[in-house]
Parts: C-alpha cells; structure tokens; sequence
C-alpha cells in the first residue's frame, strides 16, 4: 500500500469537505419566508389580508373566548360556569385577577391582527387598482372591530364618566418593525378609541362592496357600526346602520331558528342568508370556542357551562327558540366543533333598529313594534300589541343570548349584574400584568389596584 | 500476534535510532496490571537521572539510555512504581500494579484524551463501569450524584420523558440550558422530539450499558474547544471497544420490581361530603338540592353511594390505586469482545422491557452495536462504530390534561371504578345517549384512556462513525472521522370514542407523527505530541462541519367506524395535516495546545471559531478561547519526599464559551403561511435581528487536586464564576406591537459555586471499604434584565437580581381568625406591610427558589472476599417547589375536586387559629397563586444500594466460565424529605416543556402538576462471563 497516497487522499477529502462547508452556513427557511420577500405583490398582500381573517379568528378574538367572556362576566345566575379553567371562572365571578391568563390572551391577540391590519394598509400601492378599496376596507373593518372590542373590554364604558378622559387602550395604526418593536405607546382615552373606530368602520363602510363572499362587506361594517352607536346611546346612528343592513336586502332570517347555527363554512358565501358576518370555521381550518366551552363532549367540547333554570324562565312556553336547548342544561347555538362562529346575525339588526327607533320615536324603516313580532314570529310567538322598552331588551336578551352580547347590553342600558352596577370597575378587565410590567405608564384599572 | 508486537516495535526503533556509539536506544510498552490495558503518561525514568519521557496513549515509549546506566523506574499516580533493569535488552516492558486509591485515568476531552494528572481543566468521569447494571431508562439518571456540579432530575416518574441536566447551574434564559452531548466524538441529537407538549428525551436510545465512560466537561478550559455550544458543559460519553487478546463473552440479565416512592392522602368519601356540605353552606353558591344531586351524579347516580356507609352500594374510592401498578425492570445484554493486534471489536445486543409505576406507560429498546478498529499499517488506522436501536415508548398524557393518569386523583371518592348501571368503566357509557358520559364522573376518568387510547411513540435510532487516522511520524497524526445520527421517530395515537369527553372527538381520533432528523459531523484534525527532555507538547488543530436536518409530518383525523379501525386510512375526515423541514449547520475551526515542563508545570491554551445558521448575517462567527494553567506541587523539590502530600496540583483557567441554542431562524424576520377556510393567507411571524449572536459565558476556575496518605484521600476542590453575557433573551416586546416576543442579545447572568471531591480507602487489604463524597453548590444570579420580568407559568419569574426561575407573587399571610378570610401581605400606605384579604392589593415579592442551595453525592463501597456493596446517597437540599395543582387539590373545597386532607384543617369558627381558609364553593378564598402552594422540598435519597457476590472461581470453572456476579439493588429505596406532595424531585413535564410552543422551560423550575413520582426499584441481576 502506497501509503503518502492514501495520505494525501483523505487529506484531501477532508479539506473538500471543509471547503465545501462554508456557505451551507446559509440555510433558508422552509416552514416560513423571509419577511423581505413576503410583501412584493398584489397577491402577497391580498394573502396578508386573509391572514388578518385568520387572526380575527384566532381564538383569543373572534374565535369565541370575546363573546364567551362578554356572556360570563354579564350574567347573573342565568349561566353556570363548571370548568377547572381559572381565568373564565374569574370572569364569572367578577373577580379577575391581574395575572387573568384571559385578559393577556385576548389583548395579545388582538393587537395582532390590528398589526396585520397595518401592514396591509402600509402596503396598499402594491395591491393593484382594482383591488385596493376592498383590501383596505377590510383592513379597517377588522382593525375598528377590534379596536372596539377591546375598547369596551378594557375601559370604562361610553357611558360611565367621561369618555374624553377615561383611559382606552393604545392606538398602534403603524406596522410594528424591528425599529419600532419596543416602543412603549400609552393609552389613549376612550373617546379617542371610539373615533378611530367610527372613523375605521365608515371608511370601510365607503370602501367595501355589498357582496364579498364570506370576506367583510359594506354590510358588515354598517353592522359593527350600529353596535357602536349603540354603545355610545347614539340610536339615530344606530337606527340608521342597522337600517342600512336590512334594507340592502341581502339578508333575510332563516325558516328555522335553528337554521342559523352550527353551519359550517361553505365556499364562496356565508353559510346562511342570516350571516352578516361569521368567523369562518371547517374540520381543517379555525376552532370554534365557543364550542368548546358550551357544548357536550357528545359534540367535541368540553362542556363547561351549563344554562341554568333562571334563564328558561324568561321564555313563553312555546317559544322555538327553547327547542335548541338539550340535556335540559345546555344551548345548542355551538354544537358543531366545525361551525362558524357567528359575529352579526340580520336578527340583530332588527332587534338594534327597533330599540333605537323606538327610544328615538321614530319609525326608521319600520316600526318598532313590526320588527320586534318579526323576530318573534319565527319562534312561534304570539305577535305583542303593545310594546315597551322592557319588552324590546327581554327581545334582544333570548334572541342573543349567548352570541357575545350579555355585558355590553347591560353596560350600555347601565343594568345591574347583580349587585354590581353597570359601571362597577369589577365588570372591566385588567390591563394585563405582563404589560404593566413592560409599561408601567399603561396604568391599572380601578378594580386592580 | 506477539511477533506484531516486536515488529512494531523493531519498526518503531528502526525510524528513530539515531546512531550515537554510546547510548542504547530502550523502547517498550507499560501495561495496567488490571486489565491489561495500556498505560499511557507513565513516567520513564533513568535512575540516577533527570533523563526520561513518558508513554504515549498506547502505552508505548522509547528512551535514549547514556552508556552506565542500567535502571529504569517506572512511575505513575496510581500506581506503586517499580524498577526494571535493562540488562541486555532493548524492549524492556512494565507491568504496573495499581495503588490504593485512583488517582489518574485518562479523560475523554474534546478531540482527544488527556490524563487527568496534566489535566488543567475540570473534567468529572463516571465509568461505565458504575453504572452498569442500574434499572433506569437512560444513563443521564445513573450519573445523579455521581459527578460534583452535575445537576440531573427526572422531573416525573413517567418513562422516557425529558430530563433537567445542569452543570454548574442554568447560563440562559431563553435558550436551551441542556450541555452538549458528544458521543464517540460526534455530537448528537439531544433535543426534545415529541410532538407532545412533554418533551422525550432522544438519548433514552444509548443503550448504557454500552457506554464505557462518561467524561463531563465543566469548565472553560476543558470545554472551550466546544466554542458555542459549551457553555452549559459537555457531556462526552465513549461507548466500549475491543481489546486484544482472547475473546470474552459478556452475559447479563437484570430484573426487577418497582413502586411509587411516595403517595398522597387525599378525602374519603364521608370527609369529602362533610367538607362540601359546608363549604356550599358558607356561600350559597349552590343550593343544596342540587349539590345533593351532584353528589348522586357522582356516585353513579345512587344516593347510597355517599349517604349510607352502611349500605352495599356505598362507595370509597381511592383513585391512586387505579393509576399506580407495581411496573418491572429486565434487561439482558450480551456483548463479545476481544481481537488480535490488528483488529479488535465490540459486539452487542441488549433488549430492555420497563414496566412504568403509572398505568399504560411501558418502554421497551432493542438494539445492537458494533465497534471495530483496524490497523492497516502500523501508521494507519481505520475504524468503525455502528449501532442500531428501537425504542417504542408508550406514552401517557401530558401533565395538564385531564387524561394523565395522576390527574384521577381529582376524582370524588364516592365515583365507582366501575359504574353499576353499565358494569363498564365510570365515564363509558351514558345509558340514556348511547355515548359516553358527558359529566360523570366529575371530570373525565383517566382511566378510559387505559382502555381507549394509545399513545405510542417508535424510534429507530442509528449512530454510525467511520474514521481513519494516520500516523506521519511518531509525533504527528491526522484523525478524519465522520459520524452521523439517525433518528427516525413515528407517533402513533388512537383516541376511542369514549374518550370524546377529552379528545374532543365524538367518533374517535386518530394522530400520526413522522419526525426524522439527520444530524452528521465531520471532525478533521492534526495532533502533534512530542517529549524532549522534561518538555511535553501536545497540540491539536483542525476542522469540524455539522449540520442537521429535521423533517416532519403530522397528520390528524376523526371520524372512525370503530375501534377496531385505528389507521388513519379508515378516517372519514382529515382534520389535519402539516410537513415541515426546518435545519441548522456549524462550521468550527479549533486548536488546543498542552505544554508540560518537568511534569509539573502545566498550560493549555485553546480556541475556537464557530460559525453557523442560526445567527445573523452580521454576527455569523464567534470564537471562543481558553487559557489554563496548572503546577503540580508535589514534583517540587520542597515536597518530594513528603509522607503526607502524595499529589498535590493547582490549576487555573478562563475562557469563553457559547450558547446557540435558539430556533434555527431566530435572527430571520418571518412571514408564515395561514389558511382561512380554504383560502391561502400569510401573516407576520417574527422580526428581524440581524445582529443576533451568541450568548457569551467566561467562565473562571479555580481549583486543587490533592492525594495524602499514598493517595488513600484523594480529591479535588473547585471554585468557579461563570459570567454570562449578551444574553440570548427572548425579550418580551409589548402587546401594541402584535408580537409577543423577539429574540435578542440581552442580559446578563452569573453563576458561582465550588465543588468538593473526596475520595478516600478507609480500609485496604481483604476487606476493602471505599468512601467517594462529593459537594456541589451553586449560586445563580440574573443580574442584568434590562428591568425586564420575564414570566413563566405560576408564579414562576426571571427577575433581575434574583435566581433565574424563583417564584414571585403574593405571599400567603395565613387566615384570619375572626372570618376564615385568607389574607395576603400588602403594603401600606407607609410602605409597612399590612395583611389584606385583596388578592390584586397584596404586594408583589419573592416567595421562594427552585434553585437548590447545594447537593450532594456519597458512595460508600464495601468489599470482602466476592462479595461487595455499595451504597449510594444522593441530596439536594435548600430549594422549594410550587404545586400548581395546588388551587384544585388543596383549595379548602373551592371546587368539587377531591382535596388533599390536610384541608380538613380548614377554618370553620370565629377564633379558629389554622392556615386553611373556610371553605367557600366557587368562593376563590385563597386560591389565587401565592406562596401558599409554594413548600419545602430538600431531600436525601437512598439513591442506590448494590449488593453482589461474585461466585469463586473454583465453583464456576468448573462450568468453564471466567466470572460470575449475582447481586441485588435498588434504585430509590428510601427518601427522606419534608415536601408534602408526591415526590420532591420534580418539574411538570407540561410546564417544563422546550418545546416550539412553549418558550418558559428554563423558567418553570420546580413546578408539581400532579406529576407521577420517581420509581422504587428492586432488581435482581447476574452477569456472566465467560
């Protein structure tokens, strides 16, 4: 064997192999892109539009634990919480701590898809002509619906105090870069929020087409709006948006009450003609929370809570909407694990232009006493002759029960939970505990002090 | 065989015979009287003379003898030194007989060995000798207590499940706190795999009874040849290799029983009534109607159940008894090794069948190995290791779910095992739906997953390293050596129908997880040894390149016909389905260098440059460099001689080692792709960093080695400051911004500590009595967060100025005997501290440290005649754990849980003085995360004890075998502790996770969520040789 060449030989294919090994220091990701080639298209920021959909139904937002929370933290007796999760019982209880895991989740969340929504937004000249008035109304239907949401989670209501002054949340309208990332934003006061709202939710409104598939539409954002409006006791607005929807006649109430749940999505349009906006969930895509925590394990969810006999006893005997009820406990609005999560139902329109005229005394569209035995006739109700406020919010209350209403109605109509008033500072809450620890300028809420 | 031997060595003399008249050139080769093996670092010596060398790693050494002398002497530490005269001769081999106490071996560093006398760095070595034979799923539980400075904790009694190893204390927040584990040279996969939130632990596949030795890098200077990867130490671990001579086959069979360590007692259904009942009365919160019929809802729906202890139908659970079983421990290897002067092999088989404590939890491994080395020409030199394992691990549950068979123990003791109605398990059937029940028992019954589920984990594990090396001359060598490491790993569960109530899925789920990662290195160096005089160099230079490649797929299901279909082929609905690739690469150039000057003064310098991957563009390579220095004090004039002082070193070095244990694009600013019903999205993942780097540690040591008494004390004392900066911090960004976190080079951390070795002979001769003590305490120090608190779950916190990982929350100030309010301490206005029954007002402040103060290991071996014993106690003291089942469990009947019993002691009148607050139902009275769920959980463990006996060899060559052992251990006997829960060696395997998802592992330290205890184990074994 000569060996000098046997030698040289591996000598030599260790040093290749050194040499060879230099740039396979670069490796690129394959599960994600580099941010720098993710935004460079039309179509790229189009896909970053759909990721805001994808955010607003993350669980924490739109994916139910928003309208869940606003159910647990209104009720009073009418719901049982029985699940070991810690933050929703708190909530329940009307006694959040400030470390509530919820409180974190919802605002991390939030904040983004309001952070997707700004890069959209930043990026509209690269969306093409066509194109780009839808892609921004939906960039700011989402960003003021969240915006709103968190508005009235975690500040006084509009009607508590002084909106001027009361401390919102922080407005962020910019998208967050490396440079930027740790900025530390204070809050801004909740008529400032509210403004960015409105001012969002009309623009879309201006931007948006009528028919968009499943995706936001003009309808939608006249929706959220009139939610709005409401909230700040503004009902001539609020009979006006709600109007806006009804009128446009794309909308109608299903056949059966029942009909408007635990429809999964469907291509190309919202899965009912009473959807004006669902979160969009199928077996591959999207969990449904509110699933999760309201219906059986005989439907995928765990079962948490459970309607209690205070609640049935509101309903006429023969009211349909009694017939969705199962296991003598529990609603059937959540029983499918793959359905969407409805976010504005037409029926809320009525419900909302019917309270609004009849508190303005006008008859917008119709009257009052029309769109309410409308909404009762469906269920088999006995048309009323006679109508009272009382009769409108009892209305609202069965009609919406648990879809996310519960607190911000009796916020707004400043009702009681119980002992505590509506603008109690238990029923807010917390800034969570880990931004305070990054922004201690953020300020507490007065429950958490 | 021996004319290989002469005519190495002829060729050997025939290269360097320089061709002075006078001098004789004498060669030979030192042998351990032991075992044969070769003796390398013995000191040669011309009597008379300062004229010597020492051998080299093969025991070999040549020497140039003046004319008139005719004696050589034969040292080593260790070893008694003896005399040869060289006559004639010019081979003129040695055979040493070893001294009472060991003091030199030879340690495993990087790229190469060294003797632990030149050694100027700290090394701790465990043989593979000791741990031999010891009933635990992976070696890294057989080191515990057995290396100073070396923290090892199972965290639960689950098998398989990722281990904590920390040396000389956590170096990072954020990244990866593990060492780097080399084996044979190349580094291998030791990361979490599972696709679980518990992580696995990949080297669960060694097999350890393959490994010959476990060399443990601790500081710098041994370490830093590692350069980024170093600052958590590295673990080297030599798997056996064939000797030359006559073939020797290795039998051994272990088996085994084994037990919880500890249980809980938890309320019988009698006290579980009574404390309910009046918990309800206290806040109406229910009424009591329908706590009555909760009551019957969980006793099956039979009032008897929890009413009429008289009554046949009256039930008293104890759910413990259901989830622990009596799990056994057998293993049988079989290995041959041996070889001519050319080629030597070690050859393996070993299967390993481990029953868990905890039901449905198994692990079984199968494997073989093969070690081959050649020599090819007397300078050149090939070899081979190859080994192949199986490991099906069957999982149970994560720790937080409701499906882990701890979490039973919530369960109301007046709930049937078996339900009457159905004569099938509690939760089976709900005879009215035809499903399974949706809220009986009170939550979904462990149990069910026994029957119903299956979590099965196979891993097929090959490890391949082929090497050659090449002798240019006597002092210089080229080693080029590839290894790579195969993990190919597939996650099967099955989730039956009655499971729904905690799968979620009404018709059965099927999951599937393919995970495969190829990890390869290549190592290319020189080394260069060479002795003249009284100098001794050895120098090391050269290259390495790894990179790793990970691939993954994931695919879910519901829908099946039956239980009888279990494959996902047979699933009506795809629910899900991911692949992924993810991969990293270094590339490292290293040197080292070892000068030795009259065997007692002593310095190593080495460095490294890595670069790799996972950095950023302008922060790609880093070096890292050592410098060490030592001076062996009793070669000195002024001690030689001494009766007392047999050996005694002083060592010192410094260097810096790195952390890049991050996500492999940490540095990159991330778009990921999403899906909203079916259309295509993208969203922003993470931002950019591209300056990210390594975390930095410089690490100081200080340290003596000493033997006394011809070596019958021996040890080594250690003082070391490891300073950590440029932190790799997963810095919390604020909300506003729509991201949570970014990974930056942020901090600074500190641990300090000092180590003590002592080993001692207390008695030599016949009976011989062994003490092996050894000390460890460390001090860790966040001193640099840039006032950032970084959370983990519970109360656990990275705070600055503070341990990493404390617990900092309200602190518990007891009940208050007027109301039974739990109170907390908060600050007054003043600044005084006040207690007030306002969770959100109670101050803020650490209340405890899962960091233990110190710990400690002591073996005591005895033998006499063929019989020997050891004992081995383990100790980590001064540290406390938080139960975060605490708010369930032990919350004086907040919710319907079963409580431990010690809530009997709740408040219940005006005056009563006791930490239990009244029982209040959904009342939260002293459930939110406070010290009051934080204890004292120190402990001292009888950690092993062995006794065997070697059969005389009168009685077995009769059998013609060469040994017989039988001996008797166990693993775990006693545990001494104050902690109140299960077992004090514990961390959640949910909280302590590394996984992707979860970025607090280091964070969550001493975290209990009905977490199994460790496992007693008794085993009987017999090892034969033949």
């Amino acid at each position: 064997m000569n060996k000098k060449i046997l030698a040289l030989s591996f000598i030599l294919i260790a040093s290749l192999v050194s040499i060879r090994c230099g740039d396979q220091l670069d490796l690129e990701p394959n599960n994600s892109i580099d941010a720098n080639n993710a935004l460079k298209t039309s179509a790229d920021v189009e896909a970053l539009m759909v990721g805001a959909y994808d955010a607003l139904s993350d669980i924490d937002v739109y994916g139910g634990n928003i309208q869940m929370d606003a159910e647990l933290m209104g009720d009073n007796g009418e719901l049982f919480w029985d699940g070991t999760f810690v933050s929703p019982g708190e909530i329940w209880t009307k006694s959040m701590l400030i470390n509530n895991d919820q409180a974190e989740a919802t605002w991390l969340d939030s904040y983004e898809t309001i952070n997707i929504c700004n890069n959209v937004l930043a990026n509209l000249d690269l969306v093409t002509e066509d194109r780009r008035d839808r892609i921004e109304g939906e960039a700011r239907f989402i960003r003021g619906t969240v915006y709103f949401e968190l508005v009235r989670s975690y500040a006084r209501t509009w009607t508590d105090g002084t909106p001027a002054s009361n401390p919102g949340v922080p407005i962020v309208t910019e998208p967050t870069t490396t440079e930027n990332a740790m900025a530390k934003v204070s809050r801004s006061s909740v008529a400032e929020v509210y403004d960015l709202v409105i001012d969002d939710l009309t623009s879309a409104e201006t931007l948006l087409p009528e028919e968009n598939g499943f995706f936001a539409t003009t309808y939608a954002a006249s929706a959220i709006l009139s939610r709005v409006y409401l909230m700040q006791n503004n009902y001539a607005d609020a009979a006006e948006a709600a109007n806006r929807v009804i009128e446009s006649g794309i909308y109608g109430l299903t056949n059966r009450y029942a009909d408007a749940f635990n429809k999964g999505s469907q291509e190309g349009g919202n899965a009912t003609i009473e959807d004006v906006f669902a979160i969009q969930i199928n077996s591959q895509d999207g969990v449904n929370d509110m699933n999760t925590y309201f219906a059986s394990s005989d439907y995928g969810g765990r079962g948490d809570i459970y309607i209690e006999l205070a609640h049935f006893e509101l309903y006429e005997p023969n009211d349909d909407r009694l017939n969705l009820f199962y296991d003598d406990e529990r609603t059937g609005k959540w029983n499918n694990q793959f359905g969407n999560v409805n976010i504005v139902r037409l029926a809320e329109m009525y419900l909302t232009r019917a309270e609004a005229n009849f508190r303005e005394g006008t008859n917008l569209g119709d009257t009052p006493l029309n769109d309410i035995n409308l909404i009762r006739e469906r269920v088999n109700l006995d048309p009323l002759v006679v109508l009272t406020l009382d009769d409108i919010l009892l209305e609202r209350h069965l009609e919406l029960a648990f879809e996310g209403h519960l607190i911000h109605d009796i916020k707004r109509t400043q009702s009681n939970v119980g002992d505590l008033p509506f603008d109690a500072p238990e029923l807010i809450f917390p800034i969570p505990l880990r931004e305070l620890n990054i922004n201690p300028d953020l300020g507490q809420n007065d429950a958490y002090l | 065989m021996k004319r290989n031997l002469l005519l190495t060595v002829v060729c050997l003399v025939f290269l360097y015979v320089p061709v002075f008249g006078q001098e004789r050139v004498i060669s030979g080769k030192v042998t351990s009287a032991e075992d044969g093996s070769p003796a390398p670092g013995v000191n040669v010596l011309i009597k008379g003379t300062t004229i010597g060398t020492a051998t080299d790693a093969e025991g070999m050494y040549t020497l140039n003898v003046p004319a008139g002398n005719n004696t050589l002497v034969f040292s080593f530490i260790g070893f008694k030194t003896i005399e040869r005269e060289i006559g004639a001769l010019t081979v003129v081999d040695a055979v040493l007989e070893p001294d009472a106490v060991q003091l030199t071996e030879l340690v495993v560093v990087g790229y190469g060995t060294q003797i632990k006398q030149d050694l100027t760095g700290n090394v701790a070595k465990v043989k593979g000798d000791d741990i031999k034979g010891i009933p635990v799923t992976t070696f890294e539980q057989a080191l515990q207590g057995r290396a100073a400075g070396v923290f090892v904790e199972a965290g639960t009694g689950k098998l398989g499940q990722g281990m904590k190893i920390r040396i000389r204390g956590a170096s990072s927040v954020s990244a990866d706190n593990q060492p780097l584990y080399v084996v044979d040279g190349i580094p291998v996969t030791s990361q979490n795999q599972s696709s679980f939130t518990a992580n696995t632990n990949p080297l669960t596949d060694l097999n350890p009874n393959d490994i010959e030795s476990v060399d443990i890098l601790k500081d710098a200077a041994a370490s830093a040849i590692y350069g980024s990867r170093a600052a958590n130490g590295v673990v080297q671990i030599t798997t056996r290799r064939g000797k030359t001579g006559k073939t020797k086959f290795n039998v051994s069979y272990v088996s085994g029983v084994s037990t919880p360590t500890n249980r809980r007692e938890f309320l019988n259904t009698e006290e579980y009534v009574e404390l309910f009942m009046e918990s309800r009365a206290n806040t109406d919160a229910t009424t009591l109607t329908s706590l009555e019929n909760r009551f019957d809802r969980y006793g099956a729906g039979n009032r008897d159940s929890w009413q009429n202890p008289a009554s046949p139908n009256y039930v008293d659970t104890d759910w413990q008894d259901q989830v622990f079983r009596k799990g056994g421990f057998n293993q049988i290897d079989i290995s041959a090794s041996g070889g001519n002067e050319k080629t030597q092999f070690f050859i393996s088989g070993s299967m390993s069948d481990q029953e868990g404590i905890i039901v449905n939890n198994d692990l079984t491994r199968l494997g073989g190995r093969i070690n081959l080395d050649h020599k090819a020409t007397d300078k050149f030199s090939v070899g081979v290791n190859f080994s192949l394992n199986r490991t099906i691990n069957y999982r149970v549950a994560d720790d937080n779910a409701f499906s882990t068979p701890m979490q039973i123990i919530a369960l109301s003791p007046m709930t049937p095992v078996i339900d009457p109605r159905t004569n099938l398990t509690s939760g089976a059937l709900d005879v009215n739906s035809g499903n399974p029940n949706t809220n009986f028992p009170i939550y979904y019954n462990p149990l069910l997953d026994l029957e119903y589920a299956q979590r099965t984990t196979t891993i097929f594990r090959n490890l391949g390293t082929f090497y050659a090396a090449y002798n240019f001359t006597k002092s210089l060598s080229f080693r080029t050596e590839t290894g790579y490491d195969l993990l190919n790993q597939h996650e099967d569960a099955y989730y039956g129908r009655e499971t729904a109530r905690n799968s979620s899925a009404p018709r059965g789920l099927g999951n599937d997880t393919w995970t495969q990662v190829f990890n390869y290195t290549t190592n290319n160096y020189f080394t260069f040894t060479k002795a003249l005089d009284q100098h001794n160099i050895e120098v090391v230079a050269g290259m390495s390149f790894q990179e790793s490649h990970t691939d993954y797929s994931d695919l879910t299901a519901q829908q099946f016909p039956s239980n009888a279909f279990k494959e996902i082929t047979s699933a009506a609905k795809i629910t899900a389905g991911v692949t992924e690739e993810t991969a990293f690469s270094f590339l490292s150039y290293f040197a080292r260098a070892n000068y030795k000057f009259k065997n007692r003064y002593l310095l190593g310098v080495s460095g490294r440059i890595d670069g790799s991957s996972r950095f950023g563009k302008d922060n790609r390579y880093g070096f890292f460099p050592a410098i060490s220095a030592g001076w062996v004090l009793s070669e000195e004039g002024f001690l030689s001689g001494n009766s007392v002082i047999e050996f005694l070193k002083l060592r010192a070095s410094y260097g810096v080692t790195g952390n890049a244990e991050i996500g492999n694009f940490d540095s990159r600013g991330l778009y990921k792709g999403v899906g909203y019903a079916g259309v295509p999205g993208q969203s922003p993942e993470r931002l950019e960093n591209p300056d990210l780097g390594w975390e930095q540690t410089k690490q100081t040591d200080i340290g003596i080695d000493f033997g006394l008494f011809n070596n019958r004390i021996s040890g080594e004392l250690d003082y070391y400051v490891k300073n950590t900066t440029d932190l790799l911090l997963n810095v919390n960004l604020p909300g506003h911004s729509g991201f949570r976190t970014q990974t930056r080079n942020v901090g600074e951390l500190e641990n300090k500590g000092f180590e003590i070795v002592l080993n001692t002979a207390n008695l030599v001769g016949e009976l011989k009595w062994n003490t092996s003590f050894n000390f460890s305490k460390n001090k860790n120090k966040i001193t640099n967060l840039q006032d950032q608190v970084i959370q983990g779950d519970f109360l656990s916190r990275a705070v600055e100025g503070e341990p990493i990982g404390i617990f900092y929350g309200p602190k518990y100030a007891g009940v208050d005997p007027d109301n039974g309010d739990a109170l907390y301490w908060a600050k007054d206005t003043d600044g005084t501290l006040i207690k007030t029954n306002d969770y959100n007002a109670a101050e803020l402040m650490k209340v405890g440290d899962p960091n233990p103060d110190f710990m400690l290991g002591l073996t005591n071996s005895f033998s006499y005649k063929g019989i020997d014993l050891s004992v081995l106690f383990t100790g980590v003291f001064g540290y406390q754990v938080y139960n975060g089942g605490g708010k369930f469990m032990t919350a004086n009947g907040d919710f319907f849980d079963n409580q431990t019993r010690d809530q009997l002691a709740r408040w219940q009148n005006p005056g009563d003085i006791t930490d239990v607050p009244q029982a209040r139902l959904f009342g939260a009275n002293g459930t939110g995360e406070s010290s009051r769920y934080v204890y004292d959980a120190g402990y001292l463990r009888l950690k092993t004890i062995t006794l065997g006996y070697m059969l005389p060899q009168s009685f077995i060559s009769k059998a013609k075998l060469q040994s017989v052992r039988i001996y008797a251990s166990a693993q775990n006997l006693l545990t001494f502790t104050d902690y109140e829960g299960w077992d004090p060696e514990v961390n959640s395997d949910t909280y302590a996770s590394t996984s992707t998802s979860q970025t607090t592992g280091n964070i969550n330290q001493g975290i209990d969520f009905y977490s199994a205890p460790q496992p007693k184990t008794i085993t009987f074994g017999i090892n034969i040789g033949f």
